[in-house]
């Protein structure tokens, strides 16, 4: 049997919890919070000095005052001061920001990359010194809390080396320790896949808020999945569960970057869908490729509107097996996912009234992403939040020193 | 954080047996029709099938000739546009009734003030334009002063839409929003009405295009020559089923089973 936790460990949970809660739903009064975390508000009182003299909240008198009576001083996160590095890299994008507790994007910088070129030395000297340069822009008495990097391929959440990045090419090659290296911040660079982190993302402050069970489709080239089952993202053995993509829906289908044929994503990813259309290698490719198809179909283009329906069908299988498999509440499609389930709804759920087991999809709500283009951005930087989101002094007095 | 948790159960609208005529022109004929809090209640029918007599209906601009209208399962008497707006009742209408001349704060206060007897700042009013706007994750305008004759069609859909809540209406009806749109456009239209509905208010939204119907709606209510030829869970049924209903009033077990009865409810 585990020991009680110490008063100490009582300490550091509350302190926490308290500065995930203005963290992910903004600034609170502390009798808001008192209530919402079951405490008295001396507890909180005491919980927020401890954060204010740490430089992570302030509190302040509301602005307007309805009631009666002594108000409650509002607190909130030190969005200005308190920040992190969020680093988005997927086939479609290179993208560094910074991003300030509470969830705002203070800044945030497009990364050009050698035209057809993946090459990872590169982008990882160009990403660092992006990030370098973010961090040297921000205030005097601003401070970085922590770097997190979203990835569209499969990682190894531990060490952050990429195992496999099916659509630039890499094969082991270890970005984190490269990161952390060439930014020399004083910070380990955390780094997980893409569609998990928007996944945890979208639970946290989007579409899935307050949910325990969600699937999430990322759209970029391919299509990632996060599943989260029971409050808790699906990973597997190594950790590298949850690659929806590539559940095969039709044996014998397209071929897939992966080598296999069929898989949801060469059905019913952007790249089938553009094929389909007969407009691969006309100029456009990802979401403006995409929102070209579906506009022609909206015109009545018969090609269009032919390659929507079969994608629709296909993208229907898939979702329907994953709602048999894990009864989810939602179904979030972000990314490109996002067009082509807006473009396609008609053929994606008529499936699913023909083939979703009628229990599992009794209850199951279909979403498009909260978070839009920005979901895998928020969720590198709620990765990077983690840490000072577990051990709020801890972690600030470690960044401090290192400073 | 679904509203629909501590809200008693049945549909906030519910309309029994609707007749409405126009001189010797019967156009509803003995309509039922349900909306309920939390969900999008998608109304299709061909041109002409009534669904804009329907939604008249509902907002008080014509009275009905026989029928029941229940709110909140109380029997209600809607005489006209102000009564269902005491209800919590708005709609948005085809053509959208926006000052081009006014800015966006002035069109959402537009013809408020004085019903609600409250005097408001040009402070509070630009607050409370900007956090509802805000709170539908409206990202789209930039300014909430801006002039509404420099919007595009999808963000004067959205001021539309936001002044219809901005007052905590229960029902938002949507008369065919996303027709005169483009694609991208009507995507944010949709995630809105979506949105909305997410946040506990009951939606009726008018569509001719079956894929935006697919993708937001809960259930499906089909006109068909004035008559309802079924509401049905839209998880139930498929495109084809609701393109028959539709242009043929019926489709299996779905829909009037003959010429003069209204359609089963599933
Ligand atoms: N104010 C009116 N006076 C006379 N006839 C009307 C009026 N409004 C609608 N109608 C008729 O009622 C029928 C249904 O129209 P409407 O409700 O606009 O259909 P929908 O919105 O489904 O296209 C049509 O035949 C239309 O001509
Ligand atoms: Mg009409
Ligand atoms: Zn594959």
């Amino acid at each position: 049997m585990r020991a009680a936790p110490s008063p100490e460990e009582i300490r550091r949970h509350n302190l926490g919890t308290l500065l995930r809660h203005v963290h992910l739903s903004g600034p609170a009064s502390r009798a808001a919070l008192a209530e919402r975390m079951g405490l008295n508000r001396s507890t909180i009182m005491a919980l927020t000095s401890d954060l204010t003299a740490a430089g992570l909240v302030t509190e302040e008198l509301p602005k307007t005052t309805r009631k009666a009576g002594r108000p409650s001083l509002v607190v909130r996160p030190e969005s200005d001061r308190v920040f992190v590095l969020a680093l988005d890299l997927g086939a479609d994008r290179l993208v560094v920001a910074r991003v300030g507790l509470g969830g705002t994007v203070l800044d945030r910088a497009d990364v050009a990359r050698p035209r057809d070129s993946f090459d990872a030395d590169e982008i990882i000297s160009a990403l660092a010194a992006t990030g370098r340069r973010l961090v040297r822009q921000a205030g005097a008495d601003a401070v970085c809390v922590g770097v997190g990097v979203a990835f569209s391929g499969i990682v190894r959440q531990e060490d952050g080396v990429v195992r496999h990045g099916p659509n630039i090419g890499w094969v082991d090659v270890p970005l984190g320790a490269e990161l952390t290296r060439r930014m020399a911040l004083g910070l380990r660079v955390s780094v997980g896949n893409d569609a998990n982190l928007a996944a945890l993302a979208e639970r946290a402050r989007g579409a899935g808020s307050g949910l325990d069970d969600i699937i999430y489709l990322h759209g970029d080239v391919g299509i990632g999945g996060g599943v989260i089952v029971g409050g808790r993202l699906l990973g597997g053995e190594g950790g590298y569960g949850g690659e929806v993509g590539h559940m095969v829906v039709n044996p014998g289908g397209r071929p897939c970057g992966c080598g296999s044929r069929g898989c949801l994503e060469s059905e019913a990813g952007e790249l089938a869908l553009i094929a389909l259309a007969g407009r691969a290698g006309q100029g456009e490719t990802g979401r403006r490729a995409v929102e070209i198809i579906v506009d022609a179909a909206d015109r009545g283009d018969a090609t269009a509107r032919d390659a929507l329906h079969q994608v629709g069908d296909w993208l229907g299988y898939g979702v329907a097996n994953l709602i048999n498999i894990f009864n989810p509440s939602m179904v979030i499609f972000g990314g490109v996912m996002r067009e082509i389930y807006m473009g396609s709804a008609a053929q994606v759920r008529s499936r699913l009234a023909v083939d979703g087991l009628t229990a599992a999809r009794e209850g199951v709500r279909l979403r498009t992403s909260a978070l839009g283009e920005e979901a895998t951005l928020m969720g590198a930087a709620e990765l990077a939040f983690s840490d000072v989101l577990t051990d709020p002094l801890e972690t600030l007095a470690r960044v401090r020193a290192t400073d | 954080m679904t509203a629909s948790e501590n809200q008693v159960p049945g549909p906030v609208i519910e309309l029994r047996g609707i007749d409405k005529s126009f001189g010797p022109v019967q156009v509803l004929h003995g309509v039922d029709f349900e909306a309920h809090v939390g969900e999008v209640t998608a109304l299709v029918g061909d041109n002409g099938a009534g669904k804009s007599t329907l939604v008249k209906c509902i907002g008080g601009i014509h009275p009905i000739d026989a029928g029941d209208y229940l709110f909140e399962g109380r029997p209600v008497h809607v005489g006209g546009p102000r009564d269902a707006a005491d209800l919590g009742v708005e709609i948005v209408y085809q053509d959208l009734a926006l000052a081009d001349n006014l800015d966006i704060v002035q069109n959402m206060f537009l013809g408020r003030e004085k019903k609600s007897g409250i005097v408001l700042d040009e402070y509070t009013m630009e607050e409370l334009a900007a956090e509802t706007l805000a709170g539908l994750s409206v990202r789209t305008v930039k300014s909430v002063r801006q002039q509404v004759s420099s919007l595009s069609g999808g963000q004067r859909q959205t001021v539309a839409i936001a002044k219809a809540v901005l007052w905590n209406s229960k029902v938002v009806i949507l008369d065919e929003p996303t027709a005169a749109l483009g694609v991208a456009q009507t995507q944010q239209v949709l995630e809105l009405v979506r949105r909305l509905a997410d946040k506990g208010l009951a939606v009726v939204l008018i569509s001719h295009n079956m894929n935006d119907v697919f993708a937001v709606s809960d259930r499906i209510a089909a006109l068909y020559l004035g008559r309802m030829a079924a509401q049905v869970k839209t998880r139930d049924v498929t495109h084809a089923q609701v393109v028959e209903l539709i242009t043929a009033g019926r489709s299996g077990d779905l829909g009037l089973q003959q010429a003069n009865g209204n359609g089963a409810k599933a």
